[in-house]
């Protein structure tokens, strides 16, 4: 199962002009925390919210659409959202709390919803966790240096970034600079070559740009009550879908890329064994 | 001829202690000893010379009863050290918590209590009644300083983040609605204590009362200066007790010192009863101070407002002194930061206040009381165990050679 388990797949975007002003692609990740706080399956979501350094983000303790619509759209580097989830429990009092995170982010909701170390009354607490597909993770001095080093621009110039057709782009007003994604390599955090995880096989719900036209993404449904939000979201009007089958480049690009990732690292951790590194799993 | 009864380890309570009691021929305690075998925690050793976060850290996990009381205390001792200005809304946070504690930690005490004023029809009720209480405080724990247990969120300067508005209302609508279980509760213990029929007079002493505040703590009642520790050794008049016993006997202007609830409540609420009887009574009903100043502070907090002073941990080398009104007794941490350390730390615990008093507390009526005398002090004992049995053989204490603390 290349894609992980999953009822059904879309491509879907949503139906709200505001969201798809700000967001990414297809706008999912937030359309759905949104619809699920209006209708109270969550009461709040720890999501990457915006600082005072552009495409840095800290995870933000969203109470409102509006808390939520202003951390849409991709940041390359991390938001340390799984912390946050206590303080979302506990001081913020949320007692149904929803988040978006990144494969290995899950990994640990997930384990610690097992074994919850620290986290008393924290795992049943957590209601809905949207994935999203994630190849690699940037530091943020590699962002710094992809935009000022090799584009040559600067952070506060830039509009939005963005990795697709090979490339790494980085949007201003006035040109869309790009950079080979080649030369993006060596600049990832170092546990991504590692991890088997490209499309966020443990969470509820997950989707990315991967798959589907520009301005859409790719939806998988993945647990029952990830697929009945989803499906609720879909009949009220807030999400609008299109069978994968009929997009390109549809469901076949995800799994060639789900692929390579698992098998690239697959052979990183043969490596890292054969020379007596620890690997986690 | 006077026989000796002993009860040993003294039971439903936290911590091994022992009750020796001298009785006459009709079975009335002539003298009695009570005296900790708890062996040293030795956590004051733990954080000199560690940086100074580290102390409210270490010192909170003393006990798992009092965690929040030893938090708070450890925090304030180091806070007066290093001469912080608390943010308003960080005291009441810290007041938030410790009131919310305290009522969970009494209502465990009426858990350990059952089995002595419970009658079985009722004992289901009764247990229920705890846990809801106690579910309902700790979730305040929980909220307010991250962790019910240990808290994590108390800081020095203040407390990490206030809590947002959302969780006010929520705390406060939970505990709102927790009032009429609360009075019920009250009405139950203050019925079952009355219908347990001890005798007028059990348990009475009239020792000076021990109590800094109503609810929160005072540091400037705690004076260094009418303060004395005395070993076992000379306090006990049995040698074999002071051999034995656990813990230093700290004394007030030379005498021992009655702290707890009754203390609070007679210095600060007015109660003139005492003894027993009146230690359940007041122990109860301050369940309900406890509840009332939660309800008033979640009412008057800004969760808009700093919780965090700025600190300069490298320290003035002062003498800090913490002083919390744990359920048990006033809880004084003390603590001198010098060049960013802890150079020394001392924790003077509510039980250790109480120990010298509960002995001759049973003394004066039939011995069969005497376990119920002890068990109205709620003592506490891992706490407050601050001399080291080192030869194990014996179990004997080195004759004056307690833990420099």
């Amino acid at each position: 199962m290349v894609l992980g388990t999953y009822k059904e797949a879309f491509s879907a975007r949503s139906t709200d002009k505001a969201i798809q002003k700000v967001s990414q692609d297809g706008g999912i990740v937030t359309a759905l925390l949104s619809y699920a706080l209006e209708e109270k399956i969550i009461e709040g979501a720890v999501v990457a919210g915006p600082t005072d350094e552009m495409f840095k983000p800290e995870p933000l303790v969203a109470l409102t659409s509006d808390e939520i619509i202003s951390a849409a759209g991709t940041k390359y580097t991390f938001s340390p959202n799984v912390w946050a989830l206590k303080v979302a429990v506990r001081q913020y009092g949320l007692e149904k709390v929803g988040t978006v995170a990144i494969p290995c982010q899950l990994m640990g909701i997930r384990k610690m919803q097992s074994y919850p170390f620290s986290t008393r009354f924290l795992a049943d607490k957590i209601k809905l966790v949207v994935g999203i597909f994630c190849m690699e993770n940037f530091p943020y001095a590699s962002l710094e240096t992809f935009i000022k080093e090799k584009l040559h621009s600067s952070l506060d110039l830039t509009l939005k970034m963005d990795i697709g057709k090979g490339k790494f782009w980085a949007y201003t007003d006035e040109e869309n600079l790009s950079l080979p994604l080649k030369e993006t390599h060596g600049y990832e955090q170092a546990g991504c070559n590692i991890c088997k995880d490209y499309t966020a096989e443990l969470a509820d719900v997950s989707t990315g740009s991967v798959g589907s036209p520009d301005g859409w993404s790719t939806v998988l449904p993945r647990t029952g009550s990830g697929n009945s939000l989803f499906a609720k979201a879909v009949e009220a009007g807030l999400i609008e879908t299109k069978p994968i089958a009929d997009v390109k480049p549809g469901l076949g690009l995800l799994e060639k890329l789900s692929d390579g990732k698992k098998s690239k690292a697959a052979d990183e951790i043969k490596k890292r064994v054969e020379i007596g590194l620890p690997v986690p799993f | 001829m006077s026989e000796k009864i002993v009860i040993s380890p003294t039971s439903r309570q936290e911590g091994h202690a022992e009750l020796v009691m001298e009785v006459d021929d009709e079975g009335i305690v002539t003298k009695g000893r009570y005296f900790s075998i708890t062996p040293v925690r030795g956590l004051e050793k733990m954080v000199t010379g560690k940086a100074p976060e580290t102390a409210p850290v270490l010192c909170q996990r003393i006990c798992g009863v009092c965690p929040v009381p030893h938090t708070l205390a450890s925090t304030e001792a180091v806070d007066d050290s290093l001469d912080v200005d608390l943010p308003k809304a960080a005291k009441l946070l810290r007041e938030l918590t410790l009131s919310a504690s305290n009522l969970n930690s009494h209502a465990i005490h009426h858990f350990l209590i059952a089995a002595d004023i419970v009658p079985e029809n009722l004992f289901a009720t009764a247990v229920n009644s705890v846990g809801e209480i106690r579910k309902n405080a700790q979730y305040v724990v929980d909220m307010v300083a991250g962790e019910g247990i240990h808290p994590s969120d108390v800081r020095i300067g203040g407390m990490a983040r206030n809590i947002s508005e959302l969780a006010r209302r929520k705390l406060y609508s939970r505990l709102k609605a927790l009032v009429p279980k609360v009075n019920a509760h009250v009405d139950l213990i203050l019925d079952l204590v009355e219908q347990k029929g001890f005798p007028k007079g059990l348990g009475v002493v009239n020792q000076p009362l021990f109590a800094s505040a109503n609810i929160y703590g005072d540091r400037d009642f705690f004076d260094l200066d009418r303060f004395t520790e005395v070993l076992p050794e000379s306090w006990y008049d049995d040698p074999e007790v002071g051999k034995r016993a656990c813990t230093t006997i700290p004394l007030l202007d030379g005498v021992n010192v009655e702290a707890g609830p009754r203390a609070r409540a007679a210095k600060f609420r007015g109660f003139t009863e005492k003894g027993v009887i009146a230690q359940h009574v007041s122990r109860a009903y301050e369940m309900k101070t406890y509840l009332s100043r939660a309800i008033e502070i979640l009412d008057e907090l800004d969760t808009s407002a700093n919780t965090l002073a700025d600190v300069d941990l490298r320290g003035t080398n002062k003498l800090g002194v913490g002083a919390i009104e744990a359920p048990r007794g006033l809880d004084v941490h003390m603590a001198q930061v010098v060049d960013g350390k802890v150079g020394f730390y001392s924790a003077l615990v509510p039980t250790t206040w109480n120990i010298p008093t509960m002995g001759p507390a049973t003394e004066g009526f039939h011995h069969e009381w005497g376990a119920h005398v002890i068990r109205a002090y709620d003592p506490c004992l891992s706490c407050a165990t601050h001399v080291m049995v080192v030869d194990d053989e014996d179990k004997s204490v080195v004759k004056d050679e307690m833990v420099k603390i």
